[in-house]
């Protein structure tokens, strides 16, 4: 009888598993950890701009045509667009009191369908415009939707920064 | 084959036990099931262990990593470019910070006047230019021993409420110190 229970617990130990328990333990918790702070990740995107560079540039042979130098400056009582030409009539702010953003892309892209090569603009604002009016607008003067196959093109996506109105 | 098929109906009596006795031993089957002794949980193991590797890779896969807060909201935009590696330069409603450090306390969407080189109406934030310096030239000698080009970009992470004025200032300082493109950092608000 005794040999038989010794033979019985010999078979067991060679049969042993590590304890896997403990490692799961951990390996669960480090998940649970993980997921909740990816559904806590917010997508993000970034918008390109540039500020302005001095110095060089000028003289480089004579351009075919003469440069747009168009800006976009956002006001307290609306846009105000300005090129070579001369400044354009502004668009108000809508009687609600937000800003004009669809009319700034359709003005813009009329523009744009006048000078299709240029990419550059630039951005000037009030002092005391928010941030989140700045990108609002840097996203009214990239793209447009084009009207013939709802894709969006691109109007003026090199954006340089000026500095504000004082 | 032959003797198979006579086998039952050769002695009907053997054939109708041997039917008994293999019903009885299912039935005893039924009424004893095997004891599970333990579950083997090493395929829920590899399972969870690539889960794990994917959701670290995923994790450390995210350039920026923000922290948003009462005082730091990122403003919406439909921008469709992916951040990527860069300085980060961070202005909440209270301070400006580089790269997690704090450089210039901000009271009421303005930079004090005393750290600003050319007073109340100047863009040239002294500490900021100073600390954005020596990021650069760390910048740029990692770049020289690993022979790219210094590209002077950062990211700007600003609270949504930003006056444009403190925005230019900062970007005017960030330009004294070599960096000219700037990465605004934005919440994408389409799919």
């Amino acid at each position: 009888m005794r040999r038989m229970r010794d033979q019985f617990e010999e078979a067991d130990e060679e049969t042993a598993e590590i304890n896997l328990v403990p490692y799961m333990d951990i390996v669960t918790n480090i998940i649970i950890f993980l997921l909740a702070s990816v559904i806590n990740q917010v997508p993000l995107g970034t918008v390109n701009v540039s500020s302005p560079t001095f110095g060089g540039g000028a003289g480089e042979g004579t351009p075919d045509k003469p440069a747009l130098n168009l800006t976009v400056t956002v006001g307290q009582t609306g846009f105000t667009l300005a090129g070579s030409g001369g400044v354009m009539s502004p668009i108000p702010k809508l009687p609600a009191g937000d800003y004009d953003y669809p009319a700034l892309t359709a003005k813009l892209t009329e523009i744009k369908k006048q000078f299709a090569d240029e990419t550059k603009a630039t951005f000037n604002a009030d002092a005391a415009v928010p941030y989140e009016i700045v990108v609002r607008t840097l996203d009214a003067m990239r793209t447009y939707p084009d009207e013939k196959d709802a894709h969006e093109r691109e109007l003026f996506p090199d954006i340089v920064f000026a500095a504000g109105i004082l | 084959m032959a003797s198979a098929q006579s086998g039952p109906s050769a002695n009907p009596v053997a054939a109708r036990l041997a039917g008994k006795r293999a019903i009885r031993s299912y039935a005893r089957k039924l009424a004893e099931p095997e004891d599970i002794k333990d579950l083997n949980i090493v395929p829920m193991m590899d399972m969870m262990t690539i889960i794990l590797v994917f959701l670290l890779k995923s994790f450390t896969a995210s350039a920026t990593l923000v922290n948003m807060d009462q005082n730091l909201s990122l403003p919406p935009s439909q921008t469709r470019l992916a951040p990527k590696q860069a300085v980060p330069v961070t202005i909440t409603k209270r301070v400006v910070l580089v790269e997690g450090d704090a450089v210039a306390p901000i009271t009421n969407g303005r930079i004090d006047p005393q750290l600003k080189r050319d007073g109340d109406n100047g863009y040239y934030i002294t500490p900021l230019v100073d600390m954005l310096g020596k990021v650069a030239r760390r910048e740029k000698k990692v770049a020289e021993m690993s022979g790219q080009k210094f590209d002077g970009e950062l990211t700007i992470i600003a609270d949504r409420h930003t006056p444009y004025r403190l925005l230019t200032e900062i970007l005017y300082s960030c330009g004294q110190a070599e960096y000219a493109n700037f990465r605004l950092l934005v919440l994408k608000s389409r799919e």
